[in-house]
């Protein structure tokens, strides 16, 4: 890894720098408690201590809730044109860098999804170290911490960032703009030990995970996922924060009498729909099933790559009926270790 | 065209050429590409499946019914079950333009299968899966034996009637068990003239009544049919003394991509999550039982 120093007086400068490689997104505050990432016009409303967006901006730039896919003057069909902008994306969080490559690996994956390819590949991607808050459990998910994912890495330090330099065109950045930039002194490396050390003892929330892809699945007929299923309204709003959900639903507009267009929007699993088929046969037909297949699917581990939730705690913080994933998985690993 | 997109959600444009009327309720598209090109290059294996994608209706996926063996032509066989199968049975006729993009899905191991005995089960629409391994083995005389039996309502509701009733006749290494649920005039029909060969009650009777003058032991099985008949039919098979590794099924799910993008089709627990479009939609009875869900 090659490192690099930004001084803090020098952080706006830096922002505006940016925009050399693209449009600058950055998260900013809306109301009270609430964040989100959008276009940046001036880099002092930048909110750098922000706690978590609502949507997660590594799906919200790579899927938009709804696109077009393709238009059809008749029999006659042609995709749609991508307008593309390139983009910077200041301040991403390291659980958000872990999520946008596990969906990196689903539509990356042969056949790749065009729209996400071209979306993906204009986007520069600068990280920024956090504390964690109440709803935090990316520790226990092994995803604290950005080993890749990212071009540029900031860490907090006392008088600066200490910039790790994570790809080629992160290196292309800090070659240009190495006149605000300062070398890592020993000073800002014990820094980094001491903050990186409170960081890992703040964290409130925690699930052990070593077996516990194997315990959920004994535990597939738990009365804890019964209950929780209660209480759950079905909303799917858990899914649609979630930086991995990225199920997709198609359907066709019709614009005029011969022209229609297919559109694809985001899904969730928590909708009846889901799993529903022509003829009405329905593979999840109850909310039970549905509220179970969405931990399931979460806390699927890949032998590879590891497990599908990245813990950035958005599903706890915005669930309606106050359902907190953490504790329906501890509850459930509790309850068979129990019995 | 968009500018450097691949048609990946698209397809090719293909024209119908004819269209049969199976039952009341099923129909056979018989399709061929516009380009040429593509229709040389088309090439799959039985038990895979295409997107079906009508232009500005909607997009479904379906099985492949026609064989690999021959080629310029795609069949498929489709139930009005839904919305967009309800337009195409009422407004695809012959000469109507359709987008078609696949083939997906993993299709059935016929390398594996080859020179052995292998045991078709299908309950109603499972036919059209099933009949690509029949004309397969037509064409090439893959496996040693193939026994169909096929189980469905009644004879009005049965696919393929034709081919079926030719093969009922006898033909060399071909043998077909029906099962009929009612007995309607079709089946009575059936029953006087091949007595042996026709049961009344569901596919699992069939199997049943054949037990001893079927080699299960040595057979590979492939089912397919509605989602309430997977359970008992690998019970039965398992009592026959079908091995377990050798029980094939093909499944169906909602799918809007059919390449493990939309997460429809996603099944299992935290162990094992399958993409019915990637991972099948051919399973055998070691996935079901390491993945909740894939059969009920």
């Amino acid at each position: 890894m090659h490192y690099k120093k930004l001084p803090k007086e020098f952080l706006e400068e830096f922002i505006n720098r940016l925009r050399k490689w693209g449009e600058v997104h950055a998260p900013q505050k809306k109301g009270k408690n609430t964040y989100f990432f959008s276009r940046l016009d001036d880099p002092s409303k930048v909110q750098i201590d922000y706690t978590r967006t609502v949507i997660p901006p590594t799906k919200k730039y790579v899927l938009r809730p709804v696109e077009p896919l393709m238009l059809f003057h008749g029999d006659r069909a042609e995709e749609h044109t991508l307008r593309t902008t390139k983009l910077v994306l200041f301040g991403v969080h390291a659980c958000d860098i872990n999520a946008l490559k596990i969906l990196d690996r689903v539509y990356l994956s042969e056949p790749r999804d065009p729209y996400y390819e071209i979306r993906r590949k204009n986007i520069v991607i600068i990280g920024i170290s956090c504390m964690p808050d109440d709803y935090c459990f990316c520790k226990s998910m092994g995803t604290d911490y950005a080993m890749s994912g990212f071009d540029l890495f900031l860490h907090e330090l006392r008088d600066g960032y200490l910039i790790r330099v994570g790809s080629p065109m992160g290196h292309e950045i800090t070659w240009n703009i190495s006149d605000i930039l300062e070398e890592v002194s020993e000073e800002d490396i014990e820094y980094l030990k001491k903050f990186e050390k409170q960081r890992l003892s703040s964290f409130k929330r925690h699930v052990d995970i070593s077996a516990m892809p194997d315990i959920l699945d004994l535990a597939y007929n738990s009365r804890v996922w019964e209950r929780y299923s209660e209480r759950c309204l079905g909303c799917g709003n858990c899914t649609l924060v979630c930086p991995t959900c990225r199920c997709f639903e198609t359907y066709d507009v019709w614009l005029s009498v011969n022209t229609s267009m297919r559109v694809r929007r985001y899904d969730s699993c928590f909708m009846v729909s889901h799993g529903l088929v022509a003829g009405g046969h329905n593979f999840r037909p109850t909310r039970l099933d549905r509220f179970r297949h969405r931990y399931y699917c979460k806390s699927y581990f890949d032998p590879i790559h590891g497990i599908n939730c990245v813990g950035c705690g958005r599903c706890d913080e915005f669930c309606p009926a106050g359902i907190k994933h953490i504790e329906v998985l501890n509850e459930v690993i509790g309850e068979i270790y129990g019995r | 065209m968009g500018d450097n997109l691949k048609n990946t959600y698209l397809g090719a444009p293909a024209r119908v050429l004819e269209v049969e009327n199976l039952t009341s309720i099923e129909k056979l598209y018989t399709l061929r590409f516009l380009d040429n090109d593509i229709n040389n290059k088309f090439n799959f294996i039985p038990g895979q499946f295409v997107m079906f994608n009508v232009p500005g209706i909607g997009e479904f996926p379906v099985s492949i019914c026609s064989s690999p063996t021959r080629t310029g032509y795609l069949q498929l066989c489709i139930r009005r079950a839904g919305r967009v199968t309800k337009y195409v049975h009422e407004n695809i006729v012959e000469g109507s333009i359709v987008y078609i993009r696949g083939p997906y899905g993993n299709g059935f191991p016929l390398e594996e299968m080859k020179n052995s005995p292998i045991v078709l089960v299908a309950g109603g629409l499972g036919m059209a899966p099933l009949r690509s391994i029949l004309l397969y083995h037509l064409d090439t005389q893959h496996f040693s034996d193939l026994y169909l039996f096929y189980g469905v309502r009644n004879y009005e509701l049965m696919l393929f009637k034709r081919e079926i009733r030719t093969l009922l006749r006898g033909y060399y290494n071909v043998h077909v068990y029906l099962s009929f649920e009612d007995i309607d005039r079709g089946a009575r029909e059936l029953i006087r003239l091949y007595r042996k060969s026709i049961v009344r009650g569901m596919v699992t009777d069939a199997l049943e009544v054949l037990r001893g003058s079927v080699p299960f032991e040595e057979s590979y099985a492939v089912m397919c049919g509605p989602p309430v008949m997977y359970k008992f039919v690998v019970k039965k098979l398992l009592d026959l003394k079908v091995r377990p590794d050798r029980i094939y099924m093909t499944l169906e799910r909602r799918m809007k991509c059919g390449i493990g993008k939309c997460g429809h089709c996603i099944v299992g627990t935290s162990t094992s999550i399958k993409y019915v479009c990637l991972d099948g939609p051919v399973f055998t009875y070691w996935d079901v039982l390491s993945t909740k869900g894939l059969i009920e």
